[in-house]
């Protein structure tokens, strides 16, 4: 009987405590605007990058979600921004402004932020223009594809670490097309929180592969997409 | 009706502040419920970034005016004004369509909107509007109408000074001015932006008056208390925000370079009618109505 009584209260500590963890990562603290800025982020790296990018106004002008407000670019489709690698086109870019332009207000300048200000700002761009893009290209599959161009884009962009005759043999008789193309716009490198374990964080193999899929996903067109789906799935 | 100790304190403030206005022969309007220690405050509601500014959103827009303790706002005309520009709509058609629907708006339907600003205690102090050359002159001169019937008291916008050149003959006829605005544009010779562009803007009509935003005047290195010791007979309002120098980035107030406490002290102490709005472009994690209040807050402690 003691031992049975000793079970339940251990199981109702355990309920507790979870629950409590539970709400702990799901409430948002005093003063955070949930509405506007949507409960926090389960990876507390990026909820920082967010708080950054709206707390130094970034947001009023090119939208939390990056949809502009009154003139600002698109961050969405900005070339500039697309061509970023850990923001050694954007921490300049933030830190001078852009003061000769033809808009009514320029761009201001950020020459006070921290590096890991400039950072993550820079980190929340790249996160919320992958989430657009995904939405988009993921909304746009009904564009059909060419094989043979398809064929070429590979080599172009994913041959230097993929191969048909390795790593992705026979893949088109494994895979149905919605399922490569899932896969080709968010594979698993993309998937949950980046690890701090030394031997993975040096993988170079790991956080390259991470990246370059990231800056795929933000430049590929709908039709380079169906194209290279179409390929994968003649390797047979 | 009774009347409580605070109340008569607070009327004897108001009095005591517009008496020296009166003894100058400038005209006032009935101080409202955001008429802070002698200074008039409203809201460029910019400032609720989450809030669309559409004509949809308009009775969350008045809640929130009176939820801060706004009795003054300077209306966008997209809260007021149906949208033609929509998916699937080609911009020139939209374009036209809007023109057309200027050109013929009935008067009751301004009357509509302001009576419900006027049921929430609300005046409308400016209509902006950014006019450009697609306006024809039917179209500015039924903007100008359109805003008297909501009672502002002028339009203004964000065009350069060509466009202002143009305008300036058109509010004297409604008995309203035109506002003219600065951005901190500095590459742009047609823009609002330094003193000197102000002074050839002004020169265009009696009508014309100064709209100065200090923060981006504060971005482009200005002189804000300069200016407005210089200007305050030609100046209808302040937009009242804070930046940091050199093109510098939007801050809440008291975290950047603009002399907000000093401007507001200028005006009071002066008894300029020079109409603060409030406006400002900063983030925040909290809810824009918290971050409005926080920020009107500042001001009032400025005047205490």
């Amino acid at each position: 009987m003691r031992r049975r009584y000793r079970a339940v209260l251990l199981w109702l500590c355990g309920v507790i405590l979870a629950a409590g963890s539970v709400l702990a990562q799901s409430t948002p603290r005093a003063g955070y605007d949930i509405d506007y800025l949507g409960p926090p982020l389960a990876d507390p790296v990026m909820q920082y990058s967010k708080e950054t990018y709206v707390l130094f106004g970034c947001a009023y002008c090119h939208g939390l979600d990056l949809t502009p407000r009154g003139e600002a670019a698109d961050l969405r489709s900005s070339v500039l921004v697309g061509g970023d690698r850990n923001a050694n086109v954007i921490g300049p870019l933030l830190r001078a402004g852009i003061p000769q332009t033809a808009k009514l207000s320029p761009m201001p300048q950020f020459s006070d932020l921290s590096d890991q200000q400039i950072g993550a700002i820079a980190r929340w761009i790249h996160y919320a223009r992958q989430r657009a893009r995904h939405k988009e290209l993921s909304e746009s599959s009904g564009a059909s594809g060419d094989p043979a161009a398809g064929r070429v884009y590979f080599a172009k962009a994913c041959a230097s670490c993929h191969a048909t005759d390795r790593d992705l043999a026979a893949i088109g008789s494994k895979h149905d097309q919605a399922a490569l193309r899932a896969q080709i716009l968010e594979p698993r490198s993309l998937a949950g929180q980046p690890s701090y374990r030394l031997d993975r964080l040096r993988d170079a193999r790991i956080s390259d592969g991470r990246d370059e899929h990231r800056i795929l996903l933000e430049n590929y067109s709908p039709q380079n997409v169906a194209n290279l789906v179409a390929f994968l799935l003649s390797v047979r | 009706m009774n009347v409580t100790r605070r109340d008569f304190g607070t009327l004897a403030l108001s009095v005591g502040a517009i008496l020296p206005r009166m003894a100058r022969g400038q005209s006032v309007a009935a101080p409202n419920r955001s008429y802070i220690h002698g200074v008039q405050f409203g809201l460029q509601p910019f400032c609720y970034h989450d809030l669309a500014m559409t004509r949809e959103n308009r009775p969350t827009l008045i809640k929130r005016l009176v939820q801060n303790g706004m009795g003054m706002v300077e209306l966008h005309a997209t809260w007021v004004e149906p949208r033609f520009n929509v998916p699937g709509v080609n911009a020139t058609v939209a374009r036209e369509k809007l023109r057309e629907w200027r050109v013929t708006a009935s008067p009751d339907f301004y009357r509509s909107i302001k009576k419900e600003f006027d049921e929430a205690g609300i005046a409308i102090f400016t209509y902006y509007v950014n006019m450009n050359d697609t306006f024809t002159d039917a179209e500015i001169d039924a903007t100008f109408a359109g805003a008297r019937i909501l009672g502002a008291k002028g339009c203004i916008g964000s065009q350069g000074l060509r466009v202002s050149q143009r305008l300036a003959a058109f509010p004297g006829k409604h008995g309203m001015f035109l506002g003219l605005h600065n951005h901190d544009n500095l590459s742009d010779p047609d823009a609002l932006n330094t003193e000197a562009s102000f002074d050839k803007g002004l020169v265009f009509s009696p009508d014309v008056k100064a709209t100065l935003d200090v923060r981006h005047f504060t971005a482009a290195n200005g002189d804000c208390l300069g200016f407005i010791e210089r200007h305050h007979e030609r100046m209808s309002s302040v937009h009242l925000g804070d930046r940091r120098k050199n093109n510098g980035r939007s801050a809440p107030f008291g975290e950047g370079d603009a002399p907000i406490i000093q401007v507001l002290r200028l005006i009071r102490d002066n008894g300029w009618p020079i109409v603060v709005l409030l406006e400002f472009e900063h983030g925040t994690l909290r809810t824009q109505v918290d971050e409005v209040q926080l920020m009107f807050d500042y001001c009032k402690r400025a005047l205490a």
